[in-house]
Formats: C-alpha cells, sequence, structure tokens
C-alpha cells in the first residue's frame, strides 16, 4: 500500500513546487510589473496619510501642512493659501500624482519614519527622521495681489529678486483647489479641470513656452550694444513696412505708421516706441549668430536649473543663419522665438543686475522639524548675459519707455521704473500682452514678468501697454509699499 | 528531535507569533503592548496544552509535527491581528478551544485505540452527514441552533444563546468524520476491493457491489454540499476519496476516473451556478473584469506583486484592500507584508507538516492507520493547493480556508483535531 501513498504523495509534492512557482512567478519575475499597473493603489496609498512637512514662505504664511485626524492617527494635508499658490506649492495627490515644490522636494518632505532599509539605518546612526520642511522666498503678499491683477485673464506673473533669483511670486491663472485633488474623489475632479477650457492646472509661469514678443528686443538691443553694432543713437531708416529681404512679406509698426519722422528714428526712439520695421532691420544687420550669443547668455536654449525641469527658451540660430526673413520676424519675438514668463523675468533681472543673470529659485531654506536649518540655498550666477556698459545704456533705455514710452502704465509714482512691453501676435488668435521690468532703476530690488495669455477676456485689442503694464505698476507699488 | 526540543521549538514559534504582533503594532506607531503578551501566552497555552496531552496520552508521537503547525498558527495569527483585532481576539478564544478538543480526543483515544474510530465507522457516518445537514436547519425559528446563508452559500450554523451567538461551519469536522469512515472501510474491503475486479479494456473495476456503500456515502455528500452550494468543502471530500481509493487499492483506474468526475462535476456546477460560473470568469480573465468578479484575484496578485521580495513589513502594507483577506485570502495578505521570503517559507512549512504526516503513513503496520494518516494528510495538502492554488491563478477559487492560518473557529478546531489524530497514530504505531 505504501506504493500507491507514494505516488500520490510525489504528485502532492508536485503540486507544492506549482505553488511554489506561482509564487516566484508573481513576487519575483512580475513584481515591478505588478507594483507598478496604474489599478494597483498600494504605491500610492503608502504615501497617503503620512506626515509631510511644512512649505511656508520666508514671513511665515503657511502655504501646507499636514493635520494629524486624532481618531485615525493619519495625516490630512492642507494648503491654506489655495488657488494663489496652486502651480507654485504643486500638491502631493495619491491619486493622480503630484506637482509643483510638492513633487520637486517629495524626498525632503516625506516621513523618513518605516519606510525603507536606508530608513532605518539612518534611524539606527541616530538620524532625525521627522518629515524636514521648506522656507519659499516667495513674498505672500505680492503673490496674492498678483494673482487677484491677473483677475478673470489666463496668464502667468512671475516676479525675482534680481541680485539673487529668488522667486517673490509665481502665479498662473486660471488656478484651482489643490485640496480637490487629494480626496477618494481626486480622479473625478481631476477630470472636470481637464475637461476646462481655461485649462486651470496648466503651470503658466514655468512650464509653458510662449512667443515673448516685443520683449525680446531688449535681447536685439543687448546684442547690439554689446557688439558694438548700434548704439541708442544710431538711426535707421523709418519706412511704413519693412521688407523682409528673400520673400513677399512686410513688417509692420503696432500703430500701422512709421516710427519717427519717416525718415530716420534713432535705436533708442525704436526701442522705446517699441517699433517693429527697425528692430527687423536691426536683426538682420546683426545676424543669428550674434542674437544667439546674447540669447544663449541670458539662459536660451539651455536648462536654466529651476526647481523642477522647465522646458528651455528657444532661439534657434542654425536655422535663422540664411533666412533673413525669419531672422527679421525673429527679432521682434515673433516666429518661433519661445520663452516663458519665468525666462523673461530673468531677462529683466539680468539687465536690473548690472549685466550678471542669476538663477532663479524658489526654496531658500530647508529645516528640520525643530526648525534648525538643514541646507541653505546659495544664489548662483548663470553668468554674464552683457557688459555691464550694456546694462546701463539698456536700463536708462527701458526707462524711457516706462516714462515716455509704449510703457507708460508701468510708471509708479516716485519710483523710477524701467520695462518693456510686448504685444505677441503669432500664435493665438488673441493678442498676447507682455511686460518685462524692473524697480527701482538706482537699486533694483524686483523684477518682474507679466503675461497674459490672449483670449475673449483680454480681447482683441490688448497690448503689453494696456494690459500688461499696469499690473506691474500695480505690483511694484505692492513690493515696495512699506 | 526530543520531546524536550519539540517544546522549546514551541516557545520559540510562539516568541515570532508575539514579535509579529508587536511589529504590527509598531507600524501603527503604537508599542509593546497588552496585545503582544496576550498573544505569546495565549499560544504557549494553546500549545503547551496540546503538548501535555501528547506527553500524557500519546507519548510516543512524533515531535515533528507540532513545531510547525505552531509555526503556521502565528504567521496566520498576526496578518489576521493586522487586517483586524477584533477577529484575532476572537481567533485567540477559538485557539484555546481548539486545543482543549484536540487534547480531549487524544485523551478519549487513549482509553482504547484508534481502532475505536474503525469499529464505530458507521456511527462516525451518521453523525457527519448529521452534522452536513446542520446549515440547512431553518434561520428564522425558534430552537437556539439554526442554518445561516452567507454568501450564497449555506454552510453555516449559528448557536443563538440570547446573550451570545457562535457561528460554525460544521463542513470543517465533517470532513475529519469523512476520511475516518472512508479509511474504516476501505480498510475493511480493501481485499475484496483489490481482488474482485472486473476488466473493461486496460481498466481494472472492482466489483460493482463493493463500491455500492462508497457511492452512496459520497453521493450523499455530494448531494448536500451541493445543495448547500459549499464548492470547495465538496471537492475537497471527493478528491480525498479518490485519493484514498487509490492508495487502497493502487488501482489507477480510479485516478482517472475521479478525474473526470471532477471535471464533469465542475462543468456541470458552472452551467448550474451563478456563484460558479462568476469564479471561472475570475479565474480565467480576472483583470479583464477589474470592477467586479476578477477584483478580488486581482487585489490578490497586486498584493503579492508588490510585496515582492521582502514585503512591505508587518502591518505596512495594504492587504485590507483584498476583499476577504483574513480568510480566503491570507496567503495574498501574508505575502504582501513579508513578501516572498515569507511566502516560500509557509509553502515549506506546509511541505514539512505534509511529508511528517505521511511519514505516519508509511511507518505504520496497521491499514486502518495507514490508510486514515494518509487520507487526513492529502484532504489537509489538497485543502492547501485548492486556496493557495485559487489565489494564484493555479486553479479556479473555490472558497475554502487555509489550514492552520485563515480566521475561523471551525476550521481551527477540525485542523487541530486532525493534527491530534495524526499524533496517535504516530504513537500507536512506534513501538
Amino acid at each position: 500500500m505504501n506504493g500507491p501513498i507514494r505516488r500520490v504523495a510525489i504528485g502532492v509534492f508536485l503540486c507544492l513546487s506549482l505553488l511554489l512557482a506561482g509564487v516566484t512567478w508573481y513576487q519575483v519575475v512580475r513584481a515591478d510589473e505588478l507594483r507598478a499597473d496604474p489599478r494597483n493603489p498600494r504605491p500610492a496609498l503608502a504615501e497617503r496619510g503620512k506626515e509631510r512637512g511644512l512649505i511656508v514662505t520666508t514671513d511665515g504664511t503657511v502655504l501646507a501642512r499636514s493635520v494629524e485626524d486624532p481618531t485615525t492617527r493619519s495625516f490630512d494635508r492642507e494648503y491654506p493659501e489655495g488657488e494663489s499658490f496652486a502651480h507654485l506649492v504643486g500638491y502631493s495627490s495619491f491619486l493622480v500624482g503630484s506637482t509643483g515644490l510638492e513633487d520637486a522636494y517629495a524626498s525632503v518632505l516625506r516621513s523618513r519614519r518605516d519606510l525603507t532599509i536606508s530608513d532605518l539605518v539612518a534611524a539606527l546612526l541616530g538620524q532625525d527622521l521627522r518629515p524636514q520642511s521648506i522656507e519659499v522666498t516667495v513674498d505672500a503678499e505680492l503673490q496674492r495681489a498678483a494673482a487677484q491683477a491677473l483677475g478673470a485673464n489666463r496668464g502667468a506673473i512671475v516676479a525675482l529678486d534680481p541680485s539673487t533669483g529668488a522667486v517673490l511670486a509665481s502665479v498662473s491663472n486660471p488656478s484651482f483647489d489643490p485640496e480637490l485633488l487629494l480626496g477618494d474623489d481626486a480622479a473625478s475632479q481631476w477630470e472636470l479641470l481637464l475637461a476646462d477650457d481655461a485649462e486651470p492646472t496648466r503651470d503658466r509661469a514655468t512650464l509653458e513656452l510662449y512667443a515673448p514678443g516685443s520683449t525680446f528686443k531688449t535681447v536685439v538691443a543687448t546684442a547690439a550694444l554689446d557688439t558694438g553694432t548700434a548704439g541708442p543713437g544710431t538711426t535707421f531708416d523709418d519706412p511704413v513696412e519693412f521688407d523682409l529681404p528673400g520673400s513677399d512679406a512686410t513688417i509692420a509698426n503696432a500703430n500701422g505708421g512709421v516710427c519717427n519722422d519717416g525718415v530716420s528714428a534713432t535705436m533708442l526712439q525704436a526701442f522705446v516706441r517699441s517699433c517693429n520695421t527697425i528692430f527687423a532691420d536691426l536683426a538682420i544687420q546683426l545676424g543669428a549668430v550674434d542674437i544667439g550669443i546674447s540669447a544663449e547668455a541670458m539662459g536660451f536654449n539651455q536648462d536654466i536649473g529651476y526647481e523642477w525641469p522647465v522646458p528651455d527658451a528657444v532661439w534657434d540660430t542654425g536655422s535663422l543663419i540664411d533666412d533673413p526673413a525669419a531672422l527679421g520676424q525673429s527679432g521682434i519675438g515673433e516666429r518661433d522665438v519661445r520663452a516663458t514668463p519665468l525666462h523673461m523675468a530673468m531677462v529683466a533681472a539680468a539687465v536690473a543686475n548690472d549685466g550678471v543673470a542669476v538663477r532663479p529659485y524658489a526654496v531658500g531654506r530647508i529645516f528640520d522639524a525643530d526648525g534648525n536649518s538643514v541646507e541653505e540655498t546659495e544664489p548662483s550666477e548663470l553668468g554674464r548675459a552683457m557688459s555691464l556698459e550694456t546694462a546701463t545704456t539698456l536700463t536708462q533705455m527701458m526707462e524711457r519707455v516706462v516714462t515716455e514710452g509704449t510703457g507708460r502704465q508701468a510708471a509708479v509714482p516716485g519710483v523710477r521704473v524701467a520695462g518693456k512691453t510686448g504685444t505677441a501676435t503669432g500664435t493665438s488668435e488673441f493678442p498676447n500682452p507682455w511686460f518685462i521690468g524692473f524697480a527701482p532703476v538706482d537699486d533694483p530690488t524686483i523684477a518682474i514678468a507679466v503675461f497674459i495669455e490672449g483670449s475673449a477676456t483680454s480681447g482683441e485689442s490688448a497690448s503689453g501697454g494696456s494690459s500688461a503694464a499696469p499690473i506691474a505698476s500695480q505690483l511694484i507699488e505692492v513690493w515696495l509699499s512699506p | 528531535m526530543g520531546r524536550t526540543s519539540e517544546g522549546a521549538t514551541i516557545v520559540a514559534a510562539s516568541l515570532l507569533a508575539a514579535f509579529a504582533v508587536a511589529l504590527v503594532n509598531f507600524a501603527q506607531g503604537a508599542g509593546v503592548d497588552a496585545q503582544t503578551g496576550l498573544t505569546f501566552l495565549v499560544f504557549l497555552i494553546t500549545f503547551g496544552t496540546l503538548y501535555a496531552a501528547v506527553r500524557a496520552f500519546a507519548p510516543r508521537a512524533t515531535p515533528l509535527l507540532i513545531p510547525p503547525v505552531v509555526a503556521l498558527v502565528g504567521l496566520g495569527f498576526f496578518e489576521i491581528y493586522r487586517l483586524s483585532p477584533e477577529l484575532a481576539g476572537l481567533q485567540r478564544w477559538w485557539m484555546l478551544i481548539a486545543a482543549a478538543v484536540a487534547s480531549l480526543v487524544l485523551f478519549l483515544l487513549s482509553k482504547g485505540t484508534t481502532s475505536v474510530l474503525r469499529r464505530y465507522r458507521n456511527v462516525i457516518l451518521i453523525v457527519t452527514v448529521g452534522l452536513l445537514l446542520l446549515p440547512n436547519l431553518p434561520s428564522g425559528w425558534g430552537f437556539p441552533l439554526k442554518g445561516l446563508e452567507v454568501n450564497g452559500s449555506r454552510l453555516w450554523i449559528v448557536l443563538d444563546l440570547g446573550i451570545t451567538q457562535m457561528q460554525f461551519q460544521p463542513a470543517e469536522l465533517a470532513k475529519l468524520g469523512m476520511v475516518i469512515f472512508f479509511s474504516a472501510y476501505l480498510a475493511d474491503h480493501q481485499k475484496a476491493l483489490r481482488e474482485a475486479h472486473r476488466r473493461i479494456g486496460p481498466i481494472r473495476l472492482p466489483e460493482p457491489r463493493q463500491l455500492i456503500p462508497l457511492i452512496l456515502a459520497w453521493g450523499g455528500s455530494i448531494f448536500i454540499l451541493v445543495w448547500q452550494r459549499d464548492l470547495g468543502a465538496s471537492l475537497l471530500m471527493f478528491a480525498g476519496f479518490v485519493l484514498l481509493l487509490y492508495a487502497a487499492t493502487g488501482s489507477a483506474g480510479y485516478l482517472v476516473a475521479g478525474g473526470l468526475m471532477t471535471l464533469t462535476g465542475a462543468a456541470a456546477a458552472a452551467s448550474m451556478f451563478d456563484h460558479v460560473q462568476r469564479r471561472m470568469v475570475a479565474w480565467l480573465a480576472p483583470f479583464e473584469h477589474y470592477q467586479d468578479e476578477g477584483y478580488q484575484i486581482a487585489q490578490g496578485i497586486f498584493a503579492l506583486g508588490t510585496g515582492s521580495l521582502s514585503g512591505s513589513g508587518p502591518g505596512l502594507g495594504r492587504p485590507d484592500l483584498i476583499p476577504n483577506a483574513a480568510t480566503d485570502f491570507i496567503f495574498a495578505a501574508v505575502g504582501e507584508e513579508i513578501g516572498f521570503a515569507g511566502t516560500v517559507a509557509v509553502l515549506a512549512i506546509y511541505a514539512l507538516v505534509v511529508a511528517v504526516g505521511l511519514g505516519i503513513s508509511f511507518r505504520s503496520r496497521d491499514t486502518f492507520r495507514k490508510l486514515l494518516a494518509a487520507g487526513l494528510t492529502f484532504v489537509m495538502a489538497v485543502q492547501v493547493f485548492l486556496i493557495i492554488g485559487g489565489v494564484l491563478r493555479i486553479v479556479p477559487l473555490t472558497g475554502i480556508t487555509l489550514p492552520f492560518m485563515s480566521y475561523g473557529g471551525s476550521a481551527l478546531v477540525g485542523n487541530l483535531v486532525l493534527v491530534a489524530l495524526l499524533l496517535r497514530i504516530s504513537h500507536e504505531e512506534s513501538t
């Protein structure tokens, strides 16, 4: 009888081996795939309910905090400042992922209790496993004012400390309440946000590229001054329309007329009045390479190393070398030239900072649960964007824009403001108004870029001077008011 | 291994259970509390009682069986505790009850020998059939013993004493009764079954009249189980019966016939019952039916995959996302929290228990005891294969408990009695 029992026993052990093969299949061979399956809620749930660090401003305004539920002992994330800070702070949602600083500083903000072997080792070494917090350089009052100033307009505002690159405000409008994305219905809330034509979840301040329009004339003027091709007093022909070489197309001025007297105009006059005819002419005279050198010195075509990966601003020297018509259009910030509002704020900051471009950053300090600094951000330079002399001259030119040119509405009583307007028409049905500038001129403490994405709200006749410059004026006043 | 090291191993396995409970507490932010101590204490009392009963009533029994069983109960227990401290509290009571019942069985059998079971096989059969019929008692009548329907299957009875209710699944004990009856019957008729047979082509079949009582017993229990819609137990008993028949006669024809009957039965059940159909869908395409039929199996597989090599750690995974994690899916829950390392260990311990059980059978000289030891081990092994295989999508999910590990009082009582019977046989057969 042992014979048959032995044979059944062999069968039983074969079955057990089959089970062993089964667990090997799911827990070893396919483990990574199963863990990453979007239907598997475990990896995201593991982060949910855990304490995360604070996100606060330098003056102590709380932007994100974790509040413990006394009954479940799990933590709920709160964003007390809501929509105004939604794109900068971002969110950390177990269902729809994470964005902004919540995403970029996830490894700092997370609690390191009981997660990994390396955390265990850290605990044994006596390290503090409580979540660390971050202090952002943003001025809460300025940020709120910026969000309010955009009102119903789509657009973005970025303000920087020109000498350090610290972000003073970074707003994208329209916005959304990030707390909507934390609950169990986050997926359906997310679908609702995606279905909104105004695209409230897009971060227009740092993640979207737009044609910079005439604000790009600061870059072309920089190239002219740095190379000595032209100075403020250099005169150009002043036609009603500038014929683009090698094509039938022409470039006209925004007002449809001549820039000065129909005979000649200086570069200063062309800059102050934002004359397209003359800057197209100047761009072609400079050539794609020289403009490219100045543009790249201001961070175009390269990673500027922001808090999270941002798209590179675009100046395509290669395709413009043999295409003077396209070069003429590019010289006024149209065609394929692209930059984020963050990048254009950085350009204004480079002029304000005596020609040295600084890397923008939003987090000034990482501190532990006891409030002690763990790491402080050292401001870093991107490099010299222009000579000191050029910066001085360009500042004077930009100040004239505000005192007597297209940017008059950016003026602030009692404050010397420098700036440049832009009204990009290239890509959309409605014009996209811009203003970049800085103040006070003698010792700049703020550089700003205001961008309005053309829509039915902003209208067909909106321009940088009429729509964006007043907002800049308002915010500079808020910033400089005691 | 002697009795002393057996005792030491039992204490070590109990410590393991208490340690795992402490880890679950730590994971949830608490520390070592009363639960840890209580768990250690209950494990010591439960298996200390069983150990003492073995020393008193079956002193020559193998010392290799209880320690792996303690480890399995411990691994299951910490996961039950992690899923629901309330269930774990109930499970502790059931452990104490199961140890008492198993010790009582050892005591009673020491008054005679296991051959008593053989002598009273017909009484056991009647009691077994009675047990199986109990859940069909009306649910609403005044008598304190009531039947209960859960998830479309009628396999529970409730003892309603007014102040408290006790629920019990009689099939868990009935499977032992069936194995005892089959073993006794086959031992009595072994010679006739082996020698009197007809040839139909290459297959040898016994004289039909030799099989009539067996087919009646089998048909009766299967009928009740299909009536109660408990597919798992039905399959388990039939598989146990066929394997014993093969063990007793050595005729491979029984295995072939049994296999065909199982497939026919499964096909019939799938066409007759909605809930069996849903299980076939869940088995074949769980991810295509993720939102409904396949959800449980898909969650079980996600749990295992997320657990990966070392697991999330006790208390740190999300096995609570799996429906019925503490009963049918305890293996996936354990796999999520202690990983591949843990599931391999669990399978290895089951292999050890099966090997010890079959070793007892191999060494038995008495036919009845040989068949009984083999039958008990087979039934347990088949149950392990059916439920873990169900979780791993090797076979359709049949909804039975994982021996020693799943939450469930009746299962624990039944399986510790099974262990007691194996221990007693081991004692009687070692000289």
